[in-house]
């Protein structure tokens, strides 16, 4: 599926994702040229569509975990979709992890590209309105700075000091 | 105004190309292993699960390196079948499969499940399961094939659900699948519903050798040696000469096969019975279908080895 701004004719980006929430995930594009944004709203079906071709929204930025989404989406008694623990001790040596790392207890891990998401991140009003100021085709990219920085540091909110900080840590 | 065929891409998540990643994954995984078979079957209760354990033990008593996925993911019986150990552990390049007494390496979404836990899938999806359960399911078939550390293999048989409905998906799946199995069973049932789906077999395969099996080809009295028929013969030797399939094996019925498979132990795949007999001879001919380079003789020590991670 793509996302095409028609009054400037050009393909829309995608900027961010939220969700699931109660089976919808909200998929945010961008025009690049003008700035107006489309937000796809999936309902749980589509989602499930999704996340069953075992692809991550926003693109991946790291190799798939091995059987990703089988792991992920398989119900079990463990609860997380992890294998029950080997009979055995494992030799030593094999490169090996415990069956349950990597195995998310969320069938949706993986479906995000966590470097587009800002769901865990919330923007003060104020910090909003500094942005727009910011030219449009440059906004997606500042905007991912941010939040990476915002992250580095543990912050959950990104307000007024968090901006400043970024653009002194930046030398302007 | 631009049209879909305009835009080069999907302006961030590249889903095809998300798929395509996982086809190469597919594709470098399988290039460890030399031959892939499929094992089908027209009809359930043939014993198509039970004739994989038994060709994939004897191809490794023949000196070969064999691995078994069990594809058959709301029929799943190879963990308890083989005896393998329940446990899937990581490794740096995937998943390590179980390996049986003879060194078989075996793949099951089982390994992840404890015993007698059936498999259930998460949703979000408030509908009917019909839509997307065969997604996930292809999906899951598809990460146990690549994300397995098989290591290098001879020989991988993959034991798929009854229905030759199955083998299309498999094939598309796997573009270097050699030849298939077809297993059946002397019964004029038997026979009708292979006749019906062996075209469906033979346009899947597309030239690629479909071998044919029979299972419970009568008994051997263990006392007198005398041979029974379980079923009416009828034609049973017109169905391979018909429609062009390779037979490979009679296999007869043998009790006691059931009860190894039932305890999870090897059923004595060797020439000191009919059964043991007839399945070394039809793994030496399927080896020969493959052009795989196997000695007949007295069994070879199992192949514990040969796989590094």
């Amino acid at each position: 599926m793509k996302f095409l701004c028609v009054e400037c004719d050009e393909q829309m980006k995608l900027m961010g994702t939220k969700g699931p929430d109660r089976g919808s995930m909200t998929v945010l594009f961008e025009c690049a040229s003008c700035g107006k944004q489309t937000a796809m709203l999936t309902n749980s079906m589509e989602t499930q569509m999704v996340s069953s071709l075992g692809v991550s929204i926003g693109g991946r930025t790291s190799k798939p975990e091995p059987m990703e989404m089988l792991r992920s989406s398989l119900i079990t008694e463990d609860g997380d979709g992890a294998a029950p623990a080997p009979e055995s001790a494992p030799a030593p040596e094999a490169d090996r992890a415990s069956s349950g790392d990597g195995a998310s207890k969320c069938p949706f891990t993986g479906m995000v590209n966590e470097a587009m998401t800002s769901g865990d991140l919330e923007w003060t009003d104020e910090a909003r309105e500094r942005m727009e100021r910011i030219p449009s085709f440059v906004r997606p990219m500042v905007q991912r700075g941010i939040e990476n920085h915002a992250r580095a540091k543990g912050l959950t909110r990104i307000d007024r000091g968090v901006l400043e900080a970024v653009r002194k840590d930046m030398g302007m | 105004m631009k049209t879909y065929h305009d835009i080069a891409t999907d302006g961030g998540s590249d889903v095809v190309g998300q798929v395509g990643d996982q086809m190469e994954r597919l594709r470098a995984r399988l290039s460890q292993v030399d031959h892939v078979v499929a094992i089908t079957s027209g009809k359930g209760g043939v014993g198509k699960s039970m004739m994989t354990v038994l060709l994939a033990t004897a191809a490794a008593r023949l000196g070969l390196r064999v691995g078994i996925l069990d594809a058959d993911l709301n029929g799943t019986s190879q963990v308890r079948m083989t005896g393998v150990q329940r446990g899937a552990e990581r490794t740096v390049d995937g998943i390590l499969p179980a390996e049986t007494a003879d060194g078989v390496r075996v793949m099951s979404i089982d390994l992840f499940l404890r015993a007698e836990e059936p498999v259930r899938w998460k949703t979000t999806a408030d509908g009917p399961s019909h839509s997307w359960r065969g997604l996930v399911e292809m999906g899951a078939l598809r990460e146990m094939l690549s994300d397995t550390d098989w290591g290098s293999l001879d020989l991988l048989l993959i034991d798929l659900p009854p229905g030759s409905d199955k083998l299309p998906g498999l094939v598309e799946l796997v573009e270097d699948l050699d030849a298939a199995v077809l297993v059946t069973i002397p019964s004029q049932l038997s026979k009708y519903v292979v006749r019906k789906s062996v075209r469906n077999v033979l346009d899947a395969m597309d030239g690629r050798p479909v071998a044919l099996i029979e299972n419970m080809h009568g008994f051997e009295c263990p006392t007198c040696g005398t041979h029974h028929d379980l079923f009416p013969t009828g034609d049973r030797d017109s169905l391979a000469d018909i429609n062009g399939l390779t037979r490979i094996g009679s296999i007869p019925f043998d009790p006691r096969i059931g009860e190894h498979v039932d305890e999870g132990a090897a059923f004595p795949v060797d020439e000191s019975t009919p059964a043991g007999r007839a399945i070394m001879e039809a793994a030496t001919a399927l080896a020969g279908l493959l052009a795989l380079d196997v000695e007949r003789g007295p069994s070879k020590p199992a192949n514990t080895n040969g796989h590094t991670s």
